[in-house]
């Protein structure tokens, strides 16, 4: 696939860098010349295109004409914006991702100036927390569909209410499913009938009101 | 009429004070508070100190029942971005925009917002001044695309025919004003020193015009 990100500061690089090493091709456009001097070091020169990425000229000469997905990651939410509007209904590219800089602009962050995916870091970043903060041992893997959905672990400790039981009698909410259970080492794959043991390390798909039924049943008797 | 401007610089506070003067119903947003310094004290509209593309600040400014919004800053992505909102999600009749680097006109065009670039008309004014004493511009249509000019008519092309003087398609002629009458003239009308043409032109037909205007001159 060809990607072009505008915006090279911390996420910008970062998402250039993962794409490259997973083979695709990647364009980055950036004018700050001090962020310049340092992605130089990061991503190769030839994926570098130094300029305002909303003069046209500049775009072109990233061939955003042939571009799969357009990213803009700049620090500044109407060059964001603008940039997914242009790039779509001036360029035909099939697929934007915008980041959110301030979650109060979130709401112009949809097909207003079509984008097509926002990522409000802001958002993730604080659900992220108060799980944290709430759910003592778990650990999220991973989140899904923007953060609404996680995948995560939790390891089964001794005299947990969970412990002795089979997976259906847990009543679990349905937004919550156990994907694998992990036992000394070796891949359980979960099924109704399967009993929770000690020791075990339980992976599930859950939305956050599941993740907090979940971390009833597998915490530790006295946890808070 | 009840009237958004956005950006209190310059531009916008200028624009937010005449507005006012006429009788109209203004409310300035800007995020600097400092910027409102640039409205004069007898200025009694609306200010709203805040970020323009928050909603709550929007609907504060009173876009959902405003007549115009007018987006004046010196960033053009953000200039873009409120007057589409206006445009699409509040329906606003009437949005103008502001554009501040010539290199991201491009922007508004496919936005489809309507555009008063300064910068570049505040310079192509400059250089036809600088570049000619003879011609004078009396009317910008659009952003200047096409130009209505008076030519001063010196002594060297006394006796010669309009035809001679514009031969470029890009530039046509209006009138010709002799001692304070104007006649609307043929190809083959003869000018007097002193006279003054009136044309419409772009600006190649312009400098056009003005090669012929000035090669009888050194020649």
């Amino acid at each position: 696939m060809f990607v072009v990100i505008a915006g090279g500061g911390r996420t910008g690089t970062q998402l250039a860098k993962y794409l490259i090493s997973i083979n695709h091709k990647v364009n980055l456009v950036e004018y700050r010349k001090d962020i310049l001097s340092r992605i130089h070091k990061e991503i190769p020169t030839e994926a570098i295109f130094s300029g305002n990425p909303l003069d046209t000229d500049i775009l072109e000469q990233a061939d955003i004409m042939h571009a799969n997905v357009f990213a803009a990651t700049t620090p500044s939410d109407a060059d964001n914006l603008a940039l997914c509007y242009l790039v779509r209904e001036h360029y035909g590219v099939k697929r934007t991702i915008a980041r959110v800089n301030n979650p109060r602009n979130a709401w112009l962050f949809d097909k207003k100036f079509r984008v097509d995916v926002a990522v409000n870091q802001a958002d993730i970043l604080s659900r992220l927390i108060e799980e944290e903060m709430s759910l003592g041992d778990m650990m999220t893997l991973l989140k899904l569909r923007r953060g609404k959905y996680s995948l995560v672990e939790e390891k089964v400790p001794q005299n947990a209410k969970a412990v002795g039981k089979q997976i259906k009698e847990l009543k679990l909410p349905a937004k919550c499913v156990i994907s694998a259970v992990i036992r000394k080492g070796e891949l359980v794959l979960p099924q109704g009938s399967t009993i929770i043991q000690a020791d075990d390390e339980v992976l599930a798909i859950t939305d956050s009101e599941g993740a907090k039924q979940m971390a009833e049943l597998f915490a530790m008797p006295d946890h808070p | 009429m009840k009237i958004i401007v956005v950006g209190c610089g310059r531009i916008g506070a200028e624009l937010a004070n005449n507005l006012y003067k006429q009788g109209h119903q203004v409310s300035v947003v800007d995020e600097n508070k400092n910027a409102f310094n640039n409205l004069p004290p007898e200025f009694e509209g609306r200010i709203l100190e805040g970020d323009a593309l928050n909603q709550d600040i929007l609907i504060r400014a009173g876009i959902e029942t405003c007549d115009g919004l007018a987006a004046v800053t010196n960033y053009d992505p953000l200039n873009a971005v409120v007057s589409h909102v206006a445009k699409t999600e509040f329906n606003v009749p009437v949005v103008v925009a502001r554009n501040y680097d010539p290199k991201l006109r491009k922007l508004f065009e496919v936005f489809n917002i309507q555009v008063v670039s300064s910068t570049s008309w505040g310079a192509q004014r400059v250089e036809e001044l600088l570049s000619d004493s003879e011609v004078r511009t009396v009317f910008s249509a659009g952003n200047g695309e096409v130009e209505v000019y008076e030519l001063h008519i010196p002594a060297e092309w006394d006796g010669k025919k309009v035809s001679d003087l514009i031969t470029c398609n890009e530039c046509k002629w209006l009138a010709v004003t002799r001692a304070g009458a104007a006649i609307l003239p043929e190809a083959d009308t003869v000018l007097k020193t002193g006279d003054v043409l009136t044309v419409a032109a772009t600006m190649e037909g312009i400098s056009d015009t003005r090669k012929n205007l000035k090669s009888r001159k050194e020649g």
